[in-house]
């Protein structure tokens, strides 16, 4: 008996945070019926895996956007870093580096700027939203700088590998849940949560906010750099601004997904629920030959309807 | 320990001050090595050009220290700029008519923001960025890809008298920048700005009508922006989509390097004055000395970055 | 000192912050199989001395001394490897992580470099059943109630099995079962030679376990002796170094027979079906265990939280006001003032001047008006001087002490002339010297005809100066005690749901 519970700890724990989800879920099952019903061609598998790697940058971001949430953090310069892994990807890998050395000094960028922003964050103590808006300026500037315009060059086995005919990107995908898995069920990934949660608390717990705090930064800024490479092996080049709606659209993700502003609350799960959410929807609009800018619209209006929600039906639910 | 026993507004004060000083500086040096930068005409066109910035960011001024953000600030001036033209009707010689329905369009925006906020307690970050991406979506569907032009009396004359040298857009800028300070130091309401950006709970709990104060920061925030929107159209002559894009992070900027602090219940507008004229003056001379848009953006950067120190430390851990 | 063989000590440690000396050369021993009180007015540098001993702060001179070596100081990481855990006041828990995950955050058992949810499951559920705890452990501690929050904080600490265990006012939001299972808990953990300092404000439980008590008053020890041979009186004395006899100011009945607020059916939150007839200088009390609907009896009757009734008839302003107030704001303006229980996230603005503090009530109720700074220095200063706030009153109010604080958030109010106050646990973490302060204060209000309604969590509050009790059980009113009647016994059984009053055998 008590073997069983035991064994059940984790996934009772893990079943407890879908909690908050229940809505989202019917939403996504409705978008995704409709979208089935408009297009029933996306059964196909080749349908099906050019979805996935129209959706799978969002994705990324929105990972990206959610470790740093629930640190209890916000980062305003996930567009730039996009477009800064894409730009370096691109150039790197027409230089002696290689394809390999490309992807290397990809995600080196990725994890060395964002274990800075995660210092200046959590050890010099300056608030994330300002810290990451001016990385915002820099990473962007130095991207225009190392490519003015659309450029550089990926190579086509790799353009053809990611986002070929084959379902690679699913795989990556399920990967990158799994490692979120591992991650968090590591006292640095559950420290993060804990310390966005309560941060004080946590440190004297023993958790190291610290290092929690500037590996989640790390981790986001790897993410964010991956999805630029992404991005390039699917354009075949790199560029300086293609990354720039990204950041709206990881806030947006994570936000509908149930991750909260004030950290330690939210699911990777949701926030790509959330953002598969909004892939979809921009699908349906492009469908339903609505202008493209419509979709700025809806997306605003989901966020706002979004948290607006609970808000009201609290409001309702007085006992008044 | 002394620093400690200043009050609150005082020491925002004194940050600000850190903005003055580096303006004064880039000024003299400036003046000194590139030619024609120290000319009148060369600082008033800085001063003019400072003067959106300024507007705008009266209005996230007041939301930062009321403890928000307005991230919509961009979308309004973009909205006053196009919407102008579509406002003007026959028998409104004047163009004041039409100025003043576009100001209440943009009041409206920012009372949207403002119910958002104050009442269904929605964050500002998330209110004011939805307000920004549907207002940006909506602008395309009215206004289409296409510039427009605009031909206002009141505005040809905002965009070209002086008074004693000075230009209209200037003495525009001084007349708001005083209303605003006075409002922020010298009434009451300004103090409550403060004490529902220290503490929207302790603010409820002693009297505050908490939702009231923050519905006029952001009517304010939009009025501002409006105001900003029509200046720049005044002085391009043309509105188009993307109009307003550069000044959310400058007017951000602005507020930072100005020593307000971003977490709220801080700091003054007298800061942000010196933060708008500080991000005109870097643009000229990165300008002057030839730099590409992309140093343009590392230069800015980490200018807001190396000037962290003024907007104030997160205290808990 | 006799340090032989202390697990944990503390030598002549220093601390100040901004220049205020917090403590004062202090020195403190923990013996293994050793129940150690540590007693003092709010102030006196108990937390200080406590974060000291667990690695969360750094003494400006001294040492502290870990089995007989001497260490310059801790950090929180060290202070787990040798063994101090300490139960927090404020708690430290994480409110969206399971009751698992809080108790071993930080020291978790771990396999590959990955947390052990087996090993982890398996040792919190012999510490839940060790604790009373019978929650499901992946539920989120935030969906606990305050109590229960502080259990999962009590096995937090023992999942270290620590050597020293620290409990900070353990019982101050736990039922009377619970403060007697935990007692239970720590003399065995004592059995098994664990060394305990407990921290504690109710005297009974320190003389009733405790073995030897160190007393601190203002930063410096008064006292380090056996308690063998101390009485509660002997004990406050050492606090604070005069008689407590007359903490309370003499009873005299000043109630008048005029009614200012009455209500029937008064529901707010979980207090329901709630009647009170509220007379002109009269000061009633509110009593009852934490979390029994009385705390939000008085936030509905604030304006603060949503509030119904079948009746509510308020006669303090111009005309008589028929339904319960929809905002703080609202009922200010009809002379109503709540002065909260948190000071620090509810009552003042912590950075911002005294001055501005004792102003913002004012400011609220007329904002439109332009700021004179020479009248608002006299009636701050005025205020100040009626409740003797001594100093600057430009400094943020975070630099004052809780008691001091504590007037601000009470004076701030006198401005708008309020008819009816409304306190929520006024003296809670106040020292004695500033209570005192207070009772005389809410003694001269009422004199001058307000009206005062009194939440309190200390029962010789609620005996010695109200004129009534109402003592709340379960979201009702359990009792309704006139002075005299209002015994420390009658509320403590009305409380704890014994339908008599006078029931007499009263599990303490």
């Amino acid at each position: 008996m008590s073997g069983t519970v035991r064994r059940r700890l984790y996934w009772a724990i893990q079943w407890r945070r879908n909690e908050g989800l229940g809505a989202l879920g019917i939403v996504l099952l409705a978008a995704a019926v409709l979208y089935a019903v408009l297009f029933p061609g996306i059964f196909g598998a080749g349908a099906l895996n050019k979805f996935v790697q129209g959706w799978f940058p969002t994705a990324l971001v929105a990972a990206a956007e959610t470790i740093v949430m629930l640190t209890g953090g916000i980062d305003l310069a996930v567009g730039p870093m996009v477009s800064l892994g894409s730009v370096v990807a691109a150039s790197t890998m027409q230089s002696p580096l290689g394809t390999a050395g490309g992807v290397l000094a990809t995600l080196a960028l990725g994890i060395g700027v964002g274990s800075f922003v995660g210092w200046v964050v959590a050890v010099a103590r300056y608030p994330a939203i300002i810290v990451t808006l001016a990385m915002s300026f820099v990473i962007r500037g130095v991207a225009l700088l190392i490519l003015p315009r659309p450029g550089g060059f990926v190579p086509h086995g790799l353009s053809d590998l990611l986002a070929g005919n084959r379902p690679v990107t699913a795989l990556l995908l399920v990967l990158l849940v799994l490692a979120w898995k591992l991650y968090q069920a590591t006292p640095l990934g559950l420290g993060l949560v804990a310390a966005g949660d309560n941060a004080e608390g946590a440190y004297r717990s023993g958790v190291g906010v610290t290092a929690s705090r500037i590996s989640a930064y790390a981790a986001s800024g790897m993410l964010q750099a991956l999805a630029g490479l992404y991005v390039a092996a699917q354009t075949g080049s790199g560029d300086p601004l293609i990354g720039e709606p990204l950041t709206l659209a990881a806030i947006a993700a994570a936000v509908l997904g149930g991750v909260s502003f004030l950290g330690g609350q939210g699911t990777l799960r949701g926030a790509l629920a959330g953002s598969l959410l909004m892939s979809i929807l921009i699908n349906v609009m492009f469908f339903l030959r609505l202008p493209l800018v419509a979709q700025y619209v809806v997306q605003g209006a989901i966020i706002v309807v979004t948290v607006a929600l609970p808000r009201l039906r609290a409001a309702a639910r007085r006992p008044v | 320990m002394r620093a400690f026993a200043l009050p609150m507004a005082l020491r925002g004060f004194g940050r600000s001050l850190v903005a003055y000083g580096v303006v004064a500086l880039l000024w003299i040096v400036a003046s000194a090595l590139i030619e024609g930068f120290g000319v009148f005409a060369h600082l008033r066109y800085i001063v003019e050009l400072a003067a959106i910035i300024g507007l705008v960011g009266v209005g996230q001024t007041l939301a930062v220290i009321g403890g928000g953000i307005d991230l919509s600030v961009s979308a309004v001036i973009t909205v006053a700029a196009i919407v102008l033209p579509m406002l003007s009707f026959a028998g409104d010689a004047t163009g004041l008519g039409a100025i003043a329905l576009t100001l209440l369009v943009a009041a409206a925006i920012g009372a949207v923001n403002g119910l958002g906020i104050g009442y269904l307690g929605l964050p500002p970050l998330i209110m004011t960025l939805a307000m920004a991406t549907i207002l940006q979506g909506l602008l395309v569907l009215i206004a289409g890809g296409s510039a427009v032009s605009v031909d206002n009396p009141a505005l040809n004359w905002l965009g070209n008298t002086h008074v004693l040298g000075i230009s209209a857009t200037i003495l525009l800028w001084a007349i708001v920048a005083a209303a605003t300070l006075f409002w922020l130091h010298g009434t009451r309401a300004g103090a409550l700005i403060y004490a529902i950006g220290t503490n929207p709970l302790t603010s409820l709990l002693s009297g505050v009508r908490v939702a009231r104060v923050t519905l006029g920061l952001y009517v304010a925030s939009g009025l501002c922006s409006g105001v900003a929107g029509l200046l720049l159209l005044a002085m391009n002559g043309q509105g188009y989509v993307g109009i307003g894009d550069p000044y959310l992070l400058s007017s951000i900027a602005a507020v930072v390097l100005g020593g307000t602090s971003i977490l709220g219940g801080a700091g003054s507008y007298v800061g942000t004055i010196a933060g708008a004229v500080l991000l005109v003056t870097m643009t000229a001379l990165i300008t002057v000395v030839n730099a590409s848009e992309g140093w343009r953006q590392v230069i800015l950067g980490c200018l807001i970055l190396g000037l962290l120190p003024l907007s104030g430390r997160d205290q808990s851990r | 000192m006799s340090a032989a063989g202390a697990i944990l000590g503390a030598r002549s440690v220093s601390k100040s912050f901004f220049g205020n000396p917090v403590l004062r050369d202090v020195s403190i021993a923990l013996l293994p199989g050793r129940i150690h009180a540590l007693l003092g007015e709010n102030g006196a540098g108990k937390s200080t001395l406590i974060n000291l001993l667990s690695g969360t702060l750094a003494p400006d001179a001294g040492d502290l001394e870990v089995d007989g070596d001497r260490v310059a100081a801790l950090a929180p990481r060290d202070a787990r490897r040798l063994g101090i855990a300490v139960v927090q006041q404020e708690l430290s828990l994480a409110p969206h992580l399971s009751i698992a995950e809080n108790i071993g955050l930080g020291a978790a058992p771990r396999r590959w470099g990955m947390i052990d949810y087996r090993g982890l499951a398996a040792r919190v559920a012999a510490l839940c059943t060790g604790v009373g705890l019978t929650e499901p452990p992946e539920l989120p501690v935030g969906r606990l109630p305050l109590g229960r929050r502080q259990l999962v904080e009590i096995a937090k600490a023992l999942f270290r099995r620590p050597r020293v265990l620290i409990l900070d006012e353990p019982t101050s939001s736990l039922a009377a079962p619970d403060v007697a299972m935990l007692t239970a808990l720590v003399r065995r953990l004592r059995d098994q030679g664990v060394a305990i300092l407990y921290i504690s404000h109710r005297l009974n439980e320190i003389l009733d376990f405790c073995e030897h008590v160190t007393v601190l008053k203002d930063g410096a020890v008064t006292a380090d002796r056996p308690l063998a041979g101390l009485d509660p009186l002997g004990l406050v004395r050492l606090m604070v170094g005069r008689d407590p006899q007359d903490l309370f100011p003499p009873y005299r009945a000043q109630a008048t027979a005029e009614t200012v607020l009455q209500t029937n059916g008064f529901r707010s939150g979980t207090a329901s079906g709630i009647d009170l007839t509220l007379h002109r200088g009269e000061i009633l009390g509110l009593g009852g265990l934490a979390g029994q609907g009385q705390e939000e009896f008085l936030l509905g009757l604030a304006g603060a939280a949503p509030a119904r009734a079948a009746q509510f008839r308020m006669t303090t302003g111009a005309k008589p006001r028929t339904a319960p107030f929809a905002g703080v704001a609202e009922a200010n303006a009809a002379g109503l003032a709540y002065v909260p229980a948190d000071r620090k996230r509810e009552g003042l603005l912590q950075p911002h001047s005294i001055r501005l503090n004792l102003l913002l009530p004012g400011f609220a109720a007329h904002p439109v008006q332009r700021r004179r700074r020479a009248a608002e220095a006299a009636t701050s200063a005025e205020l100040a001087g009626r409740f003797t706030i001594r100093g600057d009153l430009r400094r943020p109010v975070q630099a004052l002490s809780g008691g001091n604080q504590q007037k601000v958030a009470l004076a701030k109010w006198l401005p708008l002339a309020p008819s009816i106050l409304l306190l929520n646990d006024p003296t809670r973490g106040v020292d004695v010297e500033t209570k005192r302060e207070i009772y005389l204060a809410l003694r001269a209000m009422a004199a001058e005809g307000k009206a005062v309604l009194l939440l309190s969590s200390d029962t010789p509050e609620l005996v010695h100066l109200c004129d009534r009790v109402m003592v709340f059980h379960d979201g009702r009113v359990a009792a309704l005690l006139p002075h005299g009647a209002a015994t420390e016994e009658a509320i403590v059984a009305a409380a704890l749901g014994l339908a008599a009053p006078a029931a007499a055998s009263v599990p303490a």
